[in-house]
């Protein structure tokens, strides 16, 4: 099958990533990484939400069934957050969907929490780097449906 | 009577007595609360035959002291049946039907106030299909014969109409993949202290054994419902001795060192989760009646487990389930109901289980057995 070439990590295979991140830091977090010039892998799709309590395990399950290889997590650091009390929620939502996550067999690597400010560009792109390098050496998510590479 | 306080009583009703389990103490209490108008109705099982009843609302007072006896093979939970009415309700309730209870109170669909909760000892529950052909498999009796069953001593008894008795012990039919419903093999909810008065035969010694019920009182509604049934001349009380307090305590420890075991037993580690899960889900003809059936469910009709799953997705997980299991992750209180009514035979209390077990060690948050929100509304604003 074609797509077995291509989702070979040795091929050159790209992970596909999708990253949420909050409005108010983590995005602003990504900003500052590109003005900064921090180099990182293409891999990740960035989609904004307000809050990262706004990010429902749905949201999450979703993007794994689509195709997704990893998904990650992030927001304002604890404390910091622009709705008082929303990454508070986000973490103990984020124990219950990691918890369903890892029991359904899917490797921890594929789901990820980490906290960023608006002015941490660099970390933002090791981030992106490091779980980038963690996907590739694991290969395709086994949720990925058939035909989506 | 108040609080922590513990009573052996029986009904003074003698038909009451003859019929009912263990001298008939629920059926009167519960019949002296609707008389004395401390509430509107009463939740009974009206029964069809030995393996079919139907739980009905009911504000007759003969027709509660008709519905005397107790059936094992009737898995039914009754908190879905109560919830969003509002009314004043006092009703028996095994380990998990409290449960129940109190999750859908948390939900503001029951109001706990007004609901008079007579929990029951429990050591499990059968399904009635299982039954039916365990008695024709295992006792070589007709089902249509049987009269009454009873379990004593490790052993599950049934009567047949001609009076004889047939007795076969637990371990060996759940050694044969009968007995006992597999969420109650690993319940370890035996003795339901969450309810407002626990009942049971456990307890009861010498010459009242089998003749009365052993009581302990769990709150203040719980005294209210007793002093009120005391008070009518319905039941009758005195204080338990030692040895049978003792035994009771014993009784309860075995049972649920039991439910341990086997939840030891069922939920191993394993690999290759995902090919499982995707295994046991592929009959799934997505009917949804887990869900309609789910005591600790409140979500209605339009509920994100079902709006958000399209059969043509063609996902490689349901996202219905995915939904659910995270949803039960903090809910699943492990009844049953699931499993029972599932057209395909899905396992899925178990599966549920398997994702609620860690989670709720992790937070330690047991759901049903208090008042205590679950770990997600604990985040307040001045914290």
């Amino acid at each position: 099958m074609s797509t077995d070439a291509k989702s070979n990590p040795s091929n050159g295979w790209e992970p596909k990533i999708v990253a949420f991140c909050c409005n108010w830091c983590s995005y602003g977090g990504a900003d500052s990484a590109g003005m900064g010039r921090f180099q990182q892998p293409a891999s990740a799709r960035i989609i904004r939400v307000m809050c990262s309590g706004r990010i429902d395990p749905l949201h999450v399950f979703n993007a794994f069934l689509e195709g997704a290889d990893a998904v990650l997590v992030t927001g304002c650091h604890i404390g910091d957050c622009h709705y008082v009390n929303g990454n508070d929620k986000t973490k103990i939502k984020y124990k219950y969907l990691e918890n369903v996550v890892r029991e359904l067999g899917i490797e921890k690597e594929r789901l990820q929490l980490n906290w960023i400010s608006a002015s941490e560009g660099e970390k933002f792109a090791n981030f992106i780097r490091d779980v980038t390098a963690q996907i590739k050496k694991i290969g395709p998510s086994p949720l990925k449906p058939e035909g989506v590479v | 009577m108040q609080k922590g306080e513990m009573y052996v009583g029986w009904s003074t009703k003698e038909d009451v007595r003859k019929r009912g389990g263990s001298g008939g103490l629920v059926t009167s209490m519960l019949a002296a609360a609707l008389e004395k108008k401390l509430v509107d109705a009463v939740v009974v099982l009206k029964k069809i035959n030995e393996f079919e009843a139907v739980p009905i609302i009911t504000s007759d007072v003969n027709e509660v002291l008709n519905s005397a006896g107790s059936l094992h093979s009737v898995p039914s939970n009754f908190a879905k049946l109560i919830a969003d009415r509002n009314l004043k309700v006092a009703l028996p309730a095994k380990g998990c039907d409290t449960r129940a209870i109190i999750e859908q109170g948390k939900r503001n669909a029951i109001n706990l106030d007004n609901t008079y909760i007579v929990g029951l000892n429990c050591g499990g529950s059968m399904h009635p299909v299982v039954t039916r052909e365990m008695l024709e498999v295992m006792y070589k009796i007709k089902p249509e014969d049987v009269h009454g069953e009873e379990i004593e001593k490790g052993k599950l008894i049934f009567e047949t109409k001609d009076g004889k008795e047939h007795a076969i012990t637990i371990d060996e039919l759940e050694e044969k993949g009968y007995g006992r419903r597999e969420s109650c093999r690993y319940c370890t909810i035996k003795v339901p202290n969450n309810s407002d008065i626990a009942c049971g035969n456990w307890g009861v010694t010498g010459d009242l054994a089998g003749k009365a019920t052993f009581v302990e009182i769990n709150s203040d509604k719980g005294a209210k419902l007793l002093q009120n049934a005391v008070d009518a001349g319905y039941v009758q009380v005195q204080k338990p001795d030692e040895k049978g307090v003792a035994m009771r305590a014993k009784i309860k420890g075995v049972m649920e060192d039991l439910g341990k075991k086997w939840k030891a037993k069922i939920f191993v580690p394993m690999d290759n989760r995902l090919e499982f899960f995707r295994k046991e889900l592929e009959n799934c003809i997505d009917c949804g009646a887990c869900k309609t059936v789910c005591p600790t469910c409140s979500c209605g009709e339009v509920s994100k487990c079902t709006e958000f799953h399209m059969r043509g997705d063609a996902y490689k997980m349901s996202m219905y389930h995915l939904v659910r299991f995270t949803h039960l992750a903090d809910a699943c209180i492990g009844c049953g109901q699931c499993s029972d009514v599932c057209p395909v035979d899905i396992p899925l209390t178990r599966l549920y289980m398997m994702f609620a077990n860690p989670i709720q060690e992790q937070l330690k948050y047991e759901p049903g057995m208090d008042m205590r929100k679950p770990p997600y509304f604990e985040v307040k604003l001045n914290d």
